[in-house]
C-alpha cells in the first residue's frame, strides 16, 4: 500500500482536529495552505486563458492587441484634442490603462469567485482561499500580457531608464496587496449578497472617471477634495511614477500603505467570520 | 495507522431564501422597523447533523445508509473538511481522499490528456504524481488517440470511463465516496470491479454513502444507518 502512495507518505500519517472551536485558526490556515498549493491554482487560472483563446492565431495576445489598439488610438486622439505632447501622454495613458484593469478585474472577478466555484466548493476538499487566488492569478497572467504595451510604449517614447523605475517592486507589491484585501472582501460579501457584484460594477464605473487616467492631476492644480480622496488615484500613483521614471509622491505611498492597514484586518475578519459559512451561502 | 474520531458533531446552517439573500430586503428591514422583516430574514436553520459520535479505526469499512437527506452526504462533506461543525469536533489521523462528484475539475473543452491533469489536480495530486500515473490512467481507459481530443467529442460512457479511471487512481488512507463509484458500460464491468476492489483495499479505511447494498456486502462494511441526522445503529 505504502509503495504505491510514494516515500514522503511513509512519514507518519497526518493529524486533523476539526472542531467548532478550531475554526477561527482553521481559517487563518486555509489563507496559507491555499497560497501553498499554487500548482492548483496557478495550473486552473492559466487552464482558464488558454481556453478563452483556444484555436485563435494569436492566443492571449489578442489581450495585448486589442488593449494596444485601444491606447495607441486613444493616445493620438487625446493629445491631439487636448494640445499634450503624445510622447508624454500616450505612456502615462498606457500604464494608468494596464493597471486599472488589473485593479478592477481583481475586485469584479473577485466578486464572483465563490459563487462561480458553488461547484468545487461542495464537492472538493480544498483550501477555499484558492478559489480567489486562481482569480488574482488569471488577472496577472492577463497584466503580464499587457504589459508588452509598457514594453512598447518605453522603447518609442521614454528610452531611458531611471533610478525611480527600480520603486516599481515595492510599489507593485503594495498595489497588488490592496487589490487582494479589496477582491477578498468582495468575494465574501458577494457570496453573501448577491447584490454586491452589482453594486460594485456600477461603482466602478463612476470611480474611473474621477481617477486620473486620461487626465492628470498636474493639469489641475486648483482640483476639487474628492480627487486627492480617491484612493484608486494612490494607488495608480505607486505604480505609474516608478515606470514613467518620475520621483515618488509621498502622500500616495502613504495613502496606499494606509488603506491596506485598514483594509487588510478588516477582511481577515471577514474571512475568519465567513469561513464556515461560505459553503452554505454559495 | 489511520483512525477518525467523530465526538458529538452536529452541523447546523441557515438556507436562505431569495428574499433575505438581497441588500435591499435587509436594509429595508432595518428602515421599516421590522414590519417588511417578517419576511425578510426567511432563513431556515437545518440541522443536518445532530450530536453524531462515531469511532473508525484502521481497517474499517463504513457503509452510511438511510433515507434521502438522512445526513450521509453531509457526513462526508464534513470529513472532507468541507462542512465545518456547529459544535463538536472530528480527528482525523491519514492522508483523505475523497470521491464526492466524480467529475469534478474535468473541462468538456479540454483533451483527454488534460483532462487527466485538471482531475488529478482536483484529487490533491501534485504534478509529478500525474506524470507517473498518465500512462496507468491513458491505457485502463482504452481510448487510444481519443484522449488527444476534446472530451465534448467523447460519448457519455467515455466520459465516464475516464473519470473513473482518474479518480481512482489516488491511493489516499481514508477513503471517502458518495453514491458510490462506478460507470455503466457493460464490456467494461470486469475491469472496473477489479480496479474498485485495488481502490478499496489500498486504503486503510473506506467511508461510504450509498443505497447500493450490493457496493456494502462487497466490501464487508459495517452499516451506519442514518436517520434525521443521527446515527442510530451500527449493523455488521
Amino acid at each position: 500500500m505504502l509503495k504505491v502512495i510514494g516515500e514522503k507518505k511513509l512519514l507518519e500519517s497526518p493529524k486533523k482536529l476539526i472542531s467548532a472551536e478550531n475554526l477561527p485558526q482553521m481559517a487563518a490556515s486555509d489563507l496559507v495552505d491555499g497560497l501553498k498549493n499554487y500548482q492548483l491554482w496557478w495550473v486552473f487560472a492559466a487552464h482558464d486563458i488558454k481556453q478563452r483563446f483556444r484555436r485563435s492565431l494569436l492566443g492571449p495576445f489578442w489581450l495585448t492587441l486589442s488593449m494596444g489598439i485601444f491606447v495607441g488610438s486613444l493616445g493620438f486622439i487625446m493629445s491631439q484634442l487636448f494640445n499634450q505632447e503624445i510622447k508624454v501622454f500616450t505612456p502615462y495613458l498606457a500604464i494608468g490603462i494596464i493597471f486599472w484593469a488589473l485593479l478592477t478585474s481583481i475586485i469584479m472577478e473577485g466578486c464572483t469567485s465563490f459563487i462561480t466555484a458553488e461547484g468545487y466548493i461542495k464537492n472538493v476538499p480544498m483550501p477555499l482561499s484558492a478559489h480567489f487566488y486562481q482569480v488574482v492569478a488569471r488577472n496577472i497572467i492577463i497584466w503580464a500580457h499587457n504589459m508588452v504595451i509598457y514594453l512598447v510604449v518605453f522603447i518609442l517614447f521614454i528610452h531611458s531608464f531611471s533610478v525611480y523605475n527600480l520603486l516599481f517592486i515595492p510599489g507593485f507589491l503594495l498595489f497588488l496587496a490592496n487589490a487582494i484585501w479589496i477582491g477578498l472582501m468582495a468575494a465574501i460579501l458577494s457570496a453573501r449578497y448577491r447584490d454586491i457584484p452589482q453594486v460594485i460594477t456600477s461603482f466602478i464605473q463612476v470611480v474611473f472617471f474621477v481617477t486620473p487616467i486620461f487626465w492628470s492631476v498636474t493639469n489641475f492644480p486648483k482640483r476639487p477634495a474628492f480627487v486627492d480622496w480617491n484612493p484608486c488615484y494612490h494607488l495608480l500613483e505607486i505604480v505609474r511614477a516608478p515606470l514613467l521614471g518620475q520621483a515618488p509622491n509621498n502622500l500616495s505611498w502613504l495613502a496606499a500603505l494606509g488603506i491596506l492597514c485598514v483594509g487588510l484586518p478588516i477582511t481577515l475578519y471577514l474571512y475568519r467570520r465567513a469561513y464556515a459559512r461560505i459553503p452554505y451561502w454559495v | 495507522m489511520a483512525h477518525i474520531s467523530i465526538k458529538n458533531l452536529t452541523v447546523e446552517f441557515k438556507v436562505y431564501g431569495s428574499s433575505s439573500r438581497s441588500l435591499k430586503n435587509q436594509i429595508l428591514s432595518q428602515a421599516t422597523g421590522g414590519r417588511i422583516a417578517e419576511n425578510a430574514d426567511d432563513a431556515v436553520t437545518v440541522k443536518a447533523l445532530d450530536n453524531v459520535s462515531l469511532e473508525i479505526n484502521d481497517g474499517d469499512r463504513i457503509g452510511l445508509v438511510g433515507h434521502n437527506g438522512a445526513g450521509k452526504s453531509t457526513l462526508l462533506r464534513t470529513l472532507a473538511g468541507i462542512y465545518k461543525p456547529t459544535e463538536g469536533s472530528i480527528e482525523i489521523e491519514g492522508t483523505v481522499g475523497t470521491l464526492i462528484d466524480p467529475s469534478a475539475g474535468m473541462d468538456p473543452e479540454a483533451t483527454g490528456i488534460e483532462n487527466v491533469y485538471l482531475r488529478g489536480y482536483i484529487l490533491g495530486m501534485c504534478r509529478h504524481e500525474i506524470d507517473e500515473k498518465v500512462d496507468e490512467i491513458a491505457e485502463f481507459t482504452e481510448l487510444g488517440d481519443f484522449l488527444h481530443l476534446p472530451v465534448k467529442t467523447y460519448s457519455a460512457g467515455m466520459f465516464s470511463r475516464l473519470g473513473f479511471a482518474i479518480s481512482t487512481a489516488i491511493s489516499p488512507e481514508i477513503l471517502l465516496i458518495d453514491e458510490g463509484v462506478g460507470t455503466g458500460d457493460n464490456k467494461f464491468i470486469q475491469k472496473i470491479s477489479a480496479r474498485i476492489k485495488s481502490y478499496f483495499d489500498r486504503a486503510s479505511i473506506v467511508v461510504i454513502a450509498t443505497h447500493d447494498d450490493e457496493i456494502l456486502k462487497s466490501i464487508g462494511a459495517t452499516n451506519v444507518l442514518f436517520e434525521h441526522g443521527a446515527n442510530i445503529s451500527q449493523v455488521k
